[in-house]
């Protein structure tokens, strides 16, 4: 058993487990968007972002991906956390203005529509990656892939057309956090 | 079995989501008290690490062979934790889920009481369903002897070829002698390829040698039987005998010959000819000197039989310039088409003069004598192009007779125009059966002859990773499979009919009333054989009706008046369901959902069963047919029975609206919505049913009338075939055969208010009658028919009348 404190709070867990799971099994919430229980955790989003001091210094950490361990001190409501959670929902919020649940999820968080301009109004997707691991974790398909680098990253079918692997489960429907999966599913799926 | 059933619930918070809705305590405390429950317990998030570790230490703990989880949804869960219990010995079958959140939390607004009332409901279902579970472990399979490569196409080759360097023999049925012969009638499959004959030449020779590549005489197949690693295919000898080869895999090799133009139009003699008449003349070296221009026509055979035409034209110029200096070929092509030329095949057209003119397809070109005019679409302007012969394209025809052969014994079905293809299954990898048929050639979609080789050995692979995988001990059947009970076969065959996975086949070779069997490792789990067997004789392994029964029967009695069993499918209907949770829909809570894998394994009486004991209606939701049923026609052919349900409800007196069928797509959670809501307001303007004597004793009637073979026979012919033409929209005689079915039905329905009036003691005609309240002279021709089928005795003779009882058995 490891032993650690929480928001102040005396937490224990296994070794290998992670912050986000101990802290939720405490009942201590966390949000995420990239997390899903099907799946591995792959910190793409950063909006289950902590703060922690493992003795050394105090740091920013993805608690979805950073393992517990003994003596560690984890605050999730620190003024420096909640800084980081606002500026991460603002820019997702800002340039994927489209999407109603992170709009729902701003918010929730108090943030509101700001300077930032988004051109892509009808561009959902963060990028998280969730629906691409789902399909090749839970699904076993892997018909979903990234494609392009940088501002053109996207998800995406091989040579962008309608995939011939796709079995049409709709696991990445239920898996995406911002709905940006239903605007893409058709396209995705060979049969209408 | 019953006695060893150790059931433990874990329950999900899922942090307030599921909680925060329901009063999770009560529902746990009240299953506690169930018998055979092992151990509840409520966990804030079962689906992360600390979870899965106290499920897993919990199900030890406890001895448990049955998981129930009462957390959300199976489709995205149930792998994550039948993976986490395997290690304990509990398969994926025993682990269940009830998705609390999607199905209740998310999506009804009603208030916690409510909420935890159906909740349990749910989990009572669920419950029934794992104690009434018999687990049913995987098979696993040999594979021994060498891959059969039937059909005889070019790409058999290939694979023969791939087989024989890993070491495993295979046995190839070409229908020629030598390289040379193959090549001889590859003209007629595969034109336009010419160029790469040297090359296939040496790998037919190297084929041919090959002491691993047994080649043995083309014979009509007779059959083929057997599973994966084990087929046995029988062959027509010729003075009317059967041999038969055994093998591991099969390979299907098929090709599609290509046509001449019949009473061609364009005349010209022997200067207007087609590719094929190109290729004889190339053959016999009897080519005329001048100006050659391959025209690639034929629109209407779509664009991709365009692309080939217009590769092989480009290769049989290569062949022209190569050979005769003294032609000059020029090809003319669509502008519309990709031209599958390369940098370096355009920079040798340049070098060799062979001319390559796109024209614009909207306006066709003209032919005249000597020349050929077309529309370039860059400059909008008429060209014209001599020519001194014209080649037009050659036509795709349809699948050479020997697939024909084959498609009358394996699961191979032409759509679209004769392309070929395997039997429909959309499912996770996990769920799909052990692939061993395994098609290549040209005779699935149109290709080359590159293309076709390469099939051939992608084929090879597979069937080499197939036998890597069973000498590892790793080829396990699907969970989900159809068994038949060989006492209760009668050889009907209409299984086999249904059947679209090939998992359904005759024990012995031969025709008539042979007893089928099913391969575990090629059957899909679909099921819809199993609902449709007359005799009640196959049964879905680890997916029983039993289990669906039991589960409907532990619902029903604590679902409210008004409330409505909802039958969904794990892909369409379940999918949308869950989706309107995703997005934050609401809907009625009155809809109890019941997930099934496809609608289509849903047994006409586990419908019957149901109104019987309580049910006041029951919506089905299923994917959109042909479209998207994973399980090819599964809800095809629930919607006949439906149709049978409706007609029995119309018969016990009750609204036909009690029932009905709706196709909804994953991706459509607002069609889901409307669809219960529709519903919804057809039960309400019928109320419940009124659950008088008369009443039941009708819906008995009618539950007995779904079990009777008869009506499950014809119920089972009006299944649409896969093996027919594919929804040919105007059904042969529909109304006819309905009518027929009404008749059928009546008799057997009457006939089983006859039975059932008759249980509580021997009855005299005018007695029967009046008890129904049917016509004498509509009751005494049942009563015969019952007589003679020795269901009922006529006991003695009173007052002039036959007094009839129930035979023991009955």
């Amino acid at each position: 058993m490891v032993h650690l404190t929480i928001n102040d709070r005396e937490v224990s867990g296994q070794d290998g487990w992670t912050i986000l799971e101990v802290a939720r099994e405490h009942g201590i919430d966390i949000p995420t968007l990239c997390q899903h229980g099907a799946v591995e955790p792959s910190g793409a989003c950063r909006l289950c972002m902590v703060e922690v001091d493992d003795g050394r210094r105090r740091r920013m950490v993805a608690s979805c991906l950073y393992p517990i361990r003994a003596g560690l001190k984890v605050w999730t409501e620190s003024d420096r956390i909640q800084n980081v959670r606002r500026w991460i929902l603002q820019m997702l919020v800002d340039e994927h203005p489209g999407s109603e649940r992170l709009q729902v999820l701003a918010q929730t968080y108090g943030v509101k529509a700001s300077r930032f301009k988004s051109s892509r109004y009808e561009d959902v997707c963060i990028l998280c990656g969730l629906c691409v691991r789902a399909c090749e974790e839970v699904a076993g398909v892997g018909c979903l892939s990234f494609g392009n680098r940088g501002v053109h990253k996207e998800v995406t079918t091989s040579y962008h057309l309608p995939s011939p692997e796709c079995i049409g489960c709709g696991t990445c429907l239920y898996v995406c956090p911002t709905g940006a999966m239903e605007q893409f599913f058709n396209r995705v799926r060979a049969v209408a | 079995m019953q006695d060893d059933v150790k059931l433990g619930i874990f329950l999900c918070e899922c942090g307030e989501k599921i909680s925060g809705r329901m009063n999770l305590g009560e529902v746990g405390a009240q299953l506690s008290r169930e018998p055979g429950v092992g151990h509840v317990s409520i966990h804030p998030y079962l689906c992360m690490a600390p979870g899965l570790a106290a499920l897993t230490r919990l199900a030890r703990d406890h001895g448990l062979n049955r998981v129930l989880i009462g957390a959300c949804s199976d489709r995205i869960m149930k792998k994550k934790f039948a993976r986490e219990l395997k290690p304990l010995g509990i398969m994926a079958p025993q682990v269940d889920l009830v998705n609390l959140k999607d199905h209740l939390a998310a999506v009804h607004e009603d208030d916690s009481p409510e909420l935890t009332r159906k909740a349990l409901a749910l989990l009572e279902g669920a419950r029934a369903s794992l104690e009434t579970l018999e687990p049913y472990a995987p098979v696993l399979a040999d594979f021994q002897g060498p891959a059969l490569i039937l059909g005889g196409g070019i790409s058999g080759f290939a694979a023969a070829r791939e087989l024989a360097h890993h070491g495993m023999e295979s046995l190839i049925f070409p229908g020629a002698r030598d390289p040379g012969e193959v090549l001889t009638g590859l003209q007629r499959t595969y034109p336009g390829n010419r160029l790469n004959f040297r090359d296939l030449e040496a790998m037919l020779q190297e084929v041919f040698a090959n002491p691993r590549v047994k080649m043995a005489p083309d014979q009509p197949v007779e059959y083929v039987m057997g599973q994966v690693g084990d087929y046995h295919v029988g062959l027509q000898q010729s003075p009317g005998g059967v041999s038969e080869l055994r093998g591991s895999a099969i390979i299907l090799a098929l090709d599609r010959e290509f046509a001449s133009e019949e009473g061609w139009a364009m005349g010209g003699a022997d200067r207007v000819i087609d590719q094929l008449d190109l290729e004889e003349r190339l053959a016999r070296k009897r080519v005329t000197p001048g100006s050659v221009v391959f025209w690639v026509n034929h629109r209407e055979e779509g664009r991709r039989a365009q692309e080939l035409a217009a590769a092989a034209a480009w290769r049989t110029s290569q062949v022209l310039v190569q050979n005769y200096p003294q032609v000059r070929p020029t090809v003319l092509y669509p502008a519309d088409i990709r031209l599958p030329l390369t940098g370096p095949d355009l920079v040798e057209a340049r070098r060799r003069g062979i001319g390559l003119y796109p024209y614009n397809p909207d306006i066709h070109p003209v032919v005249k004598s000597g020349y050929l005019n077309y529309v370039n679409p860059h400059d909008h302007l008429e060209h014209e192009v001599g020519w001194d012969t014209l080649v037009v394209s050659a036509i795709p025809g349809e699948p050479l007779a020997k697939a024909r052969e084959l498609m009358r014994c394996l699961p191979l079905f032409s759509h679209n125009g004769g392309s070929l293809k395997k039997g429909p299954m959309a499912l996770k990898p996990d769920q799909k059966p052990v692939e061993s048929l395994i098609l290549t050639g040209s005779a699935l979609k149109l290709c080359d002859l590159d293309e076709a080789l390469l099939q051939g050995k992608n084929a090879a692979r597979e069937v080499l990773h197939l036998r890597d995988k069973a000498r590892k001990g790793g080829l396990a059947s699907p969970l989900v499979v159809v068994t038949v009970d060989q006492s209760l076969c009668e050889g009907c065959g209409l299984c086999n009919e249904i059947c679209t996975c090939g998992g359904v086949e005759s024990v012995a070779a031969g025709n008539g009333a042979v007893p089928r069997h099913v391969s575990p490792h090629t059957c899909d789990g679909g099921g819809s054989c199993a609902a449709a067997c007359p005799y009640e004789a196959m049964k879905l392994l680890n997916n029983s009706s039993q289990q669906l029964e039991a589960r409907i029967r532990a619902i029903l009695p604590r679902m409210p008046q008004d409330a409505v069993l909802g039958l969904v499918c794990s892909w369409g209907g379940q999918g949308a369901a869950e989706q309107a949770a995703v997005k934050g829909l609401a809907y009625s809570s009155r809809v109890y959902l019941i997930p099934v894998n496809c609608l289509g394994s849903i047994d006409p009486t586990v419908l019957s069963m149901a109104f019987l004991n309580g049910a006041n209606g029951i919506l089905l939701a299923g994917c959109t047919p042909t479209a998207s049923c994973h399980y090819g026609y599964g809800v095809d052919h629930t919607w006949h029975r439906v149709y049978l349900m409706k007609k029995l409800l119309a018969m016990s007196g009750l609204s036909r609206k009690r029932i009905a069928l709706g196709y909804v797509e994953v991706n459509q959670p607002e069609a889901f919505i409307r669809m219960a809501d529709s519903f919804l307001d057809h039960l309400d303007q019928v109320g419940p049913v009124d659950r008088s004597e008369d009443t039941k004793k009708r819906l008995l009637a009618a539950h007995a009338t779904m079990h009777r073979p008869r009506v499950r026979w014809v119920l089972g012919v009006s299944l649409r075939r896969p093996s027919e033409k594919e929804f040919p929209g105007d059904q042969c005689n529909a109304v006819d055969f309905d009518e027929s079915m009404q008749d059928v039905l009546r008799e057997e329905y009457l006939a089983a208010r006859i039975i059932g009036a008759l249980t509580d003691g021997p009855l005299n005609p005018p007695a029967i009658a009046r008890a129904l309240g049917e016509r004498s002279d509509e009751v005494a021709p049942v009563l015969n028919e019952l007589l003679r089928d020795n269901r009922i005795i006529r006991r003695r003779w009173e007052e002039g009348y036959p007094l009839y009882g129930l035979t023991k058995s009955v």
